[in-house]
């Protein structure tokens, strides 16, 4: 799998590139700034980006705009955004009307390796990573006579772990239960919520955020 | 009172006792009855009689009347010299000798005089030197020439002054005398015109057209003087027109006098409108002063400059004819300035009034527009300082991203890749572990820190990408609406921020509110920023709620803030702030 990475903090790129490295992806540009990730969106085309979301010149959204221009010009290419924060308004701007092939995370998330390489082969597949700060930020809300309230503790857990963009595989894992049981919670969930259960793990993490934030 | 030092109020003027003029007045009677008796006793032609005894009358007492209410200008003296001297040119029409002699001299003199009125109208002084000039060679010639004309023989035979005989000489002399003289008369009107359009005066403009219509006067001289030397011939109807509309002048110039007169009536009306000293003094001064482009300045001695009635620092015109400023003040210092039509300056005693009327509205105005300086200087100072806040909170927010942020996440990353290198059983992993937790702890209190110091989404993203966040970050569903179309100001972006981010903060922590409503509009060149939520209100907006930074933070921009908490029925705060 071919990745580029577009990181101004030397230090992390020749870290992110190791780790990358280390997990049997070839690295096949390290970029500095936008433009230089802008030039590397050529063929053969890497099958994902990582793009830190403060890039040079002002630091401001130069990475977003990037990574923008990348989802748009470029649809196979998936794009993994890095960022010291997390913010909802940033995260509906990169997912707009589609959560294929993009992944939005902290940048501490590198720190647990296999973790953050499953969600970059998930990003490259196609598929979503959404940090679980996101998730669990709207879930903390206080609400009354809200369907989330009559979610149990375990269907919260799926919830945020769906929402993150796990596949049913992934969260059978990562919760240790069987993929038949991830199934059941699942429907389960849509149906106290109310939202159509249909589609692509993709597709529903933008509907649960959707709900969320609705 | 200090005098207007671009237009000093005249005050060389003679002042003459009402005595004096009554005396000038019957004097002047008393020629116009002589010049119609002489007329009639030789057979001077009527209508140039009747013409020429006009003027003598009118001058004469029209001069009286100018210098009656109007001592401080010359124009009165000069107007009662014009009328003397066409008297003592009809003397030309007796058959004495003598007499005919002295009405020869003085033949051509009213015509400068009359031209000197025209060009010192209406405060009796000439303004240029080109003016100056031009009647100084009227008068040589009307005076000098002509005496020299009758000293060399000229101007029939037997005349009284004769020295020599040189007839011949003195005809090409009297030629020359009549051709210079219409030369002068037509650059008077020239200069006239000139001054008509450079001026371009709103007032009394009827008046002043009507003056130069009587100008055209001196064209038909010249053109009578000329066709004298070159043609040989009268031309008794221009004669009279010439003669019909300078005699008619006068009637022109007094009612100008008059209309300063009645300008005094205005000055009553501003004393009864000052009684209650309206805000803007600028409307009743410019109704008293019938001039509608009057601006009042205010000397702000502490800020050393000119400010407008809000304290607004503006810069006095310069004194180019197109405006003119009257001072006003005591002693050294100014404390007012008057910027007005310069035709004003023909009203010295209107503006004197208006100025004494005004005083202590005046003096009301400048302590108002001193204090209104003041404070914006204090919201200034306020802005800076919340500016340099800012951007001091802005600089360290970048320092801790570039900085402590970055060197940890690089150090959890090579921890990161520790791991996934050791083996399965090692025992180093908990401790690893460890030591990422503790890292992964440090971050997110570095991110609440510099979250708290700046928001860097806000710089970076914009007002509904961060309030979007901040919404979603609250305790209790938000429902948000965001159309400010695309990127603001700066400081209008983060206090706007920090109201949604104050109030809601507020929410969670006062409110018991089970939801708000943030609602952040553009209209009529503000940001208006509404936050509303269904608790319990009575919030106190004086302590604890930090609603007392944020109306700074507003009030520095020029906004206002303000909140509604009655008991039991939610809590509203409302932000308006101008982003042009």
């Amino acid at each position: 799998m071919r990745v580029a990475i577009a990181e101004d903090s030397v230090l992390l790129r020749e870290g992110l590139a190791r780790l990358i490295g280390d997990a049997g992806f070839e690295v096949v540009a390290r970029c500095g700034d936008a433009d230089e990730l802008r030039d590397a969106m050529r063929a053969p085309l890497p099958d994902v980006a990582i793009v830190d979301i403060r890039l040079p010149p002002t630091h401001s959204d130069e990475g977003l705009r990037a990574a923008l221009d990348i989802r748009a010009g470029h649809p196979t290419v998936g794009v993994l955004v890095l960022s010291q924060y997390v913010e909802l308004g940033l995260a509906m701007r990169l997912l707009a009307d589609s959560a294929e092939g993009v992944g939005y995370l902290l940048k501490d998330r590198i720190s647990d390796v296999p973790d953050f390489i499953g969600a970059l082969r998930r990003v490259a597949a196609g598929g979503s990573a959404i940090d679980p700060v996101i998730v669990s930020t709207l879930l903390s809300k206080r609400r009354d006579g809200d369907p989330l309230a009559r979610l149990t503790p375990r269907e919260r857990e799926v919830l945020e772990l769906m929402a993150a963009g796990n596949s049913n595989q992934g969260i059978a894992d990562r919760l240790v239960i069987t993929l038949r049981a991830v199934e059941k919670y699942v429907s389960s969930i849509f149906d106290k919520l109310g939202i159509p259960s249909s589609g692509s793990d993709s597709r529903r993490v933008l509907a649960v955020l959707l709900y969320l934030r609705s | 009172m200090l005098d207007d030092r671009h237009h000093p109020t005249s005050s060389i003027g003679i002042a003459a006792k009402p005595l004096v003029l009554r005396a000038i007045a019957v004097a002047g009677l008393a020629a116009v009855i002589a010049s119609a008796a002489l007329a009639a006793a030789t057979g001077h032609a009527v209508l140039h009689a009747t013409l020429m005894c006009w003027i003598v009358l009118s001058y004469v007492l029209s001069g009286v009347l100018a210098w009656w209410h109007r001592p401080d200008s010359r124009i009165g003296a000069l107007m009662i010299l014009a009328g003397f001297a066409t008297f003592l040119a009809t003397l030309s029409w007796a058959g004495g000798q003598v007499p005919h002699a002295i009405g020869q001299a003085f033949d051509l003199v009213p015509v400068a005089l009359i031209l000197h009125v025209f060009l010192a109208y209406p405060t009796g002084r000439l303004r240029g030197r080109l003016e100056r000039v031009l009647l100084t060679v009227g008068y040589t010639a009307a005076i000098g020439a002509q005496l020299a004309v009758m000293l060399l023989g000229g101007l029939g035979p037997g005349q009284v002054l004769t020295m020599t005989d040189e007839a011949a000489w003195a005809g090409v002399l009297h030629d020359v005398e009549l051709v210079v003289i219409s030369g002068v008369a037509i650059g008077g009107v020239v200069v006239l015109a000139t001054r008509r359009r450079a001026e371009g005066q709103p007032l009394r403009r009827s008046l002043s057209l009507l003056i130069d219509s009587f100008a055209l006067g001196f064209i038909m001289i010249a053109f009578l003087l000329l066709a004298g030397v070159f043609e040989g011939r009268p031309f008794p109807v221009v004669q009279a027109v010439a003669l019909a509309a300078l005699g008619l002048a006068p009637i022109a110039f007094v009612a100008g006098l008059l209309t300063a007169r009645l300008a005094r009536t205005a000055v009553g009306d501003l004393l009864l409108a000052l009684r209650a000293p309206p805000v803007d003094l600028r409307e009743p001064l410019a109704r008293a002063l019938r001039d509608p482009s009057l601006t009042i300045a205010y000397w702000l001695p502490q800020f050393g400059s000119w400010a407008d009635q809000d304290g607004r620092p503006v810069v006095l015109p310069p004194d180019d004819g197109r405006s003119a400023v009257t001072l006003i003040g005591t002693g050294v210092e100014p404390m007012a300035a008057l910027v007005h039509d310069p035709a004003l300056n023909d009203e010295p005693e209107l503006l004197d009034a208006v100025r004494a009327a005004a005083w202590i509205a005046l003096e009301n105005g400048r302590l108002r527009a001193e204090q209104r300086a003041h404070l914006d200087e204090l919201r200034g100072s306020r802005a800076r300082v919340i500016e340099a806040g800012q951007k001091e909170r802005q600089r360290l927010e970048r320092d801790l991203h570039d900085g402590a942020q970055q060197r940890l996440v690089a150090l959890s990353l090579d921890l990161g890749l520790l791991e996934s290198r050791l083996d399965t059983d090692s025992a180093a992993r908990p401790v690893l572990a460890q030591a990422k937790r503790e890292i992964a702890l440090s971050l997110d209190e570095l991110r609440d820190l510099a979250r708290g110091l700046h928001p860097a989404v806000l710089s970076a993203h914009g007002l509904d990408v961060a309030l979007e966040s901040l919404a979603a970050r609250a305790a209790v569903p938000v429902r948000l609406m965001v159309d400010v179309g695309g990127r603001l100001a700066e400081q209008v972006e983060v206090a706007a921020y920090y109201v949604v981010c104050e109030s809601l903060a507020n929410v969670a922590k006062h409110a018991q509110a089970t939801a708000a409503i943030v609602d952040v509009v553009r209209k009529d060149g503000c940001v208006v920023v509404e936050v509303v939520d269904d608790g319990i209100g009575g919030a106190d907006t004086e302590r604890g709620t930090g609603l007392r930074g944020l109306a700074d933070r507003v009030e520095a921009l020029d906004g206002r803030l303000r909140v509604w908490t009655p008991l039991r029925a939610g809590t509203r705060v409302r932000a308006e702030i101008p982003c042009g």
